[in-house]
């Protein structure tokens, strides 16, 4: 017994101890935001605060996210409990809990697709940048015999080598993709017309690579940058129709597709089918709230009244004046009701944010249980 | 508007004057002074309605909806937990659909708190604190079969709604549950005075937790904010004076008291 009693007490101490942390923990995420909101903007603008300040938020809200977690343990729990020991209702916990791992599955199958896809945009995108960077590498060691950068980066010809052989395996790399999406497109005339339009900026981009190796490249002169200045412009191009190309191509996979049709064919359509509903719900409310039984239930009905006929051009036939009494009960009582509304809420969520950042509780509402 | 990233200095004096008022009752608390708080019906109304689950068997569901941790869901705690409470006492089955995975953490946390306090530790189950989506309309569509499926005898609507509001409460209604709504939000009050019994407005819904549980604490906050009100309402009353004065006036046009809220740290 006595043991147990100082289990009870050890267990005591803990929640004092648990307790403690939140209230110091609240105090501490809490005092930041105060701070940093009291303190006048032209002393934070001369600290490092203002530009921490992103980083600090963007973690509060890293932090909060992990909660999702919480989220899809809970569903597997209470839905795995009731499949796993075939309580009443199973059948839609089966049905969930097989929605929920198809959803995770395609959308990861459909991110790890997009992540790779960009990669290999990314791959095409690096000749114009790679080209780009020569140009700006050689200037800056402009008047060095040997064009050096200053940062010490290899010769120019050497760079314009590497250029030239990683082009080619790129548009090599390419063409095997556009012959394999010409199968996949079977026949389709607008992928067929993007894969030729593709391989005319790929042509392009070949011609003005095979171009660097007739150069001499021992400096940088306009006829060399203008040379790599057209590198750079056709793999851009070619870039952006490969970006398009692979768009095409990944449509035709089965990740995509089921994504696509989980996704936006269903999960969309049944939001919006939710949302509809809303226009039958609002005309039994209505009716529900418009049987005029009292004084306030009549106001309420000749208010809807005008404002609805004021709304419509019949409003206008039956009173010229119905828009504008519209537009004054919606300005002036409605605004008036709103704005006392919020201002009411606004100062009660003032007060209790403060108590509960202050942690001020009482045993009743779950502090000390002194 | 983004909202104000820095207080001006009236905001602070606004602020500090906050502070001094939640003090100074916390204080009279301190010494014993007892606030009164005015009936309000709604709040009666949860336990007429929690008593009706009782007598019919019924589950009772409450949720918060869209509310993220905040204030909004710490005065809906206060009245979960006296809902939680009670139907500990009568062994009542609670249903508390979740959207929000941080919000159901710190709600779980209070629904057994409160069977700890009724006594009744054994009887909590965690998985009626269940979450449902953090879609909106999923979340709602998954609200409407779970009515149907338990036909709870009373269902509770606190915090913050969106457009989901009606979906949630007319689901309340097809089932026959005793409906008690609050939101801070005016524009969906309007949608639960159409469908719930009872409708708590505004800061009814801060105020009912205080109603319910008659802590000094609460109850004292609730005094503090009538009286920060009251100097939003003198500020509001000068503004509405002195542009009057203008409108009436056009000599005395420079009197613009209430242009000094706006003044910044530079006098700007």
């Amino acid at each position: 017994m006595e043991e147990r009693n100082q289990g009870l007490s050890g267990g005591g101490v803990r929640r004092d101890t648990r307790a403690l942390a939140l209230r110091v923990i609240t105090f501490l995420g809490g005092i930041y935001f105060f701070l940093y909101f009291i303190t006048p903007e032209s002393i934070i603008e001369g600290t490092k605060i203002k530009s921490a300040h992103e980083a600090i938020s963007n973690g509060f809200i890293a932090v909060s996210s992990m909660a999702i977690g919480l989220g899809v343990i809970n569903i597997l729990m209470a839905h795995g409990s009731k499949f796993i020991f075939l309580k009443r209702g199973w059948q839609y916990s089966a049905a969930l809990l097989l929605g929920l791992l198809i959803m995770i599955g395609s959308t990861l199958a459909h991110w790890m697709m997009t992540r790779h896809s960009a990669s290999q945009i990314r791959d095409v995108q690096i000749i114009g940048d790679f080209a780009a960077r020569i140009v700006e590498d050689a200037k800056l060691g402009a008047g060095n015999e040997r064009s050096f950068s200053p940062t010490g980066v290899p010769e120019l010809s050497k760079r314009v080598s590497a250029l030239e052989s990683y082009s080619l395996r790129i548009i090599e790399k390419i063409k095997a993709e556009e012959s394999r999406v010409i199968k996949i497109a079977q026949g389709d005339l607008a992928t067929t017309q993007l894969i030729r339009d593709s391989e005319q900026e790929l042509l392009g981009l070949r011609e003005s690579v095979s171009t660097l190796s007739a150069n001499q490249w021992n400096t940088l002169d306009a006829t060399n940058e203008s040379a790599l200045a057209q590198v750079s412009q056709r793999a851009a191009k070619v870039a952006s129709s490969y970006a398009i190309l692979k768009r095409k191509e990944n449509g035709t996979k089965f990740s995509s597709r089921l994504y696509d049709f989980l996704y936006d064919g269903l999960f969309n359509h049944l939001g919006a089918s939710m949302f509809a509903l809303l226009g039958v719900y609002i005309a039994a409310a209505a009716y529900r709230a418009f049987r005029i039984q009292t004084f306030e239930s009549g106001l309420m009905m000749a208010a809807a009244l005008v404002v609805m006929l004021g709304q419509i051009s019949f409003g206008k036939v039956i009173y010229e004046d119905m828009p504008s009494i519209r537009q004054w009960l919606l300005e002036v009582p409605n605004s008036a009701a709103f704005r006392a509304i919020r201002l009411g809420a606004g100062v009660a969520g003032l007060m209790l944010a403060i108590r509960m950042w202050l942690s001020i509780e009482s045993a009743k509402s779950g502090g000390d249980k002194k | 508007m983004n909202g104000l990233e820095h207080a001006t200095p009236a905001v602070i004096a606004l602020l500090v004057a906050a502070f001094l008022l939640l003090f100074r009752e916390f204080k009279r608390i301190n010494k014993g002074f007892e606030h009164n708080i005015r009936r309000i019906p709604g709040v009666d109304a949860i336990e007429g309605a929690v008593g009706r689950c009782a007598e019919q068997g019924r589950a009772v569901s409450f949720t918060t909806a869209l509310t993220d941790v905040g204030p909004v869901l710490y005065a809906c705690l206060g009245v979960l937990r006296s809902i939680a409470k009670r139907v500990a006492q009568y062994k009542l089955k609670l249903l508390v659909p979740q959207y929000s995975p941080e919000a159901m953490a710190v709600v779980e946390d209070s629904v057994r708190d409160a069977y700890n306090e009724a006594g009744r530790s054994s009887l909590f189950d965690p998985e009626s604190i269940m979450f449902l989506s953090s879609e909106q309309f999923a979340f709602a569509s998954g609200y409407m079969g779970l009515l149907h499926r338990e036909k709870p005898g009373a269902a509770f609507l606190f915090g913050s709604f969106a457009a989901e509001s009606l979906v949630l409460s007319e689901a309340g209604q097809q089932v026959g549950a005793r409906q008690v709504a609050a939101s801070a939000s005016p524009e969906q009050v309007a949608f639960f005075i159409c469908t719930c019994d009872y409708t708590l407005i505004g800061e009814e819904l801060f105020g009912a937790s205080a109603y319910l549980s008659r802590d000094p604490i609460q109850v004292g906050t609730v005094a503090a904010q009538d009286r920060f009100k009251l100097i939003i309402v003198a500020i509001i009353s000068v503004g509405v004076i002195s542009a009057t004065i203008s409108n009436w006036f056009p000599e005395l046009s420079w009197f613009k008291p209430l242009n000094l809220l706006s003044l910044g740290w530079e006098g700007k």
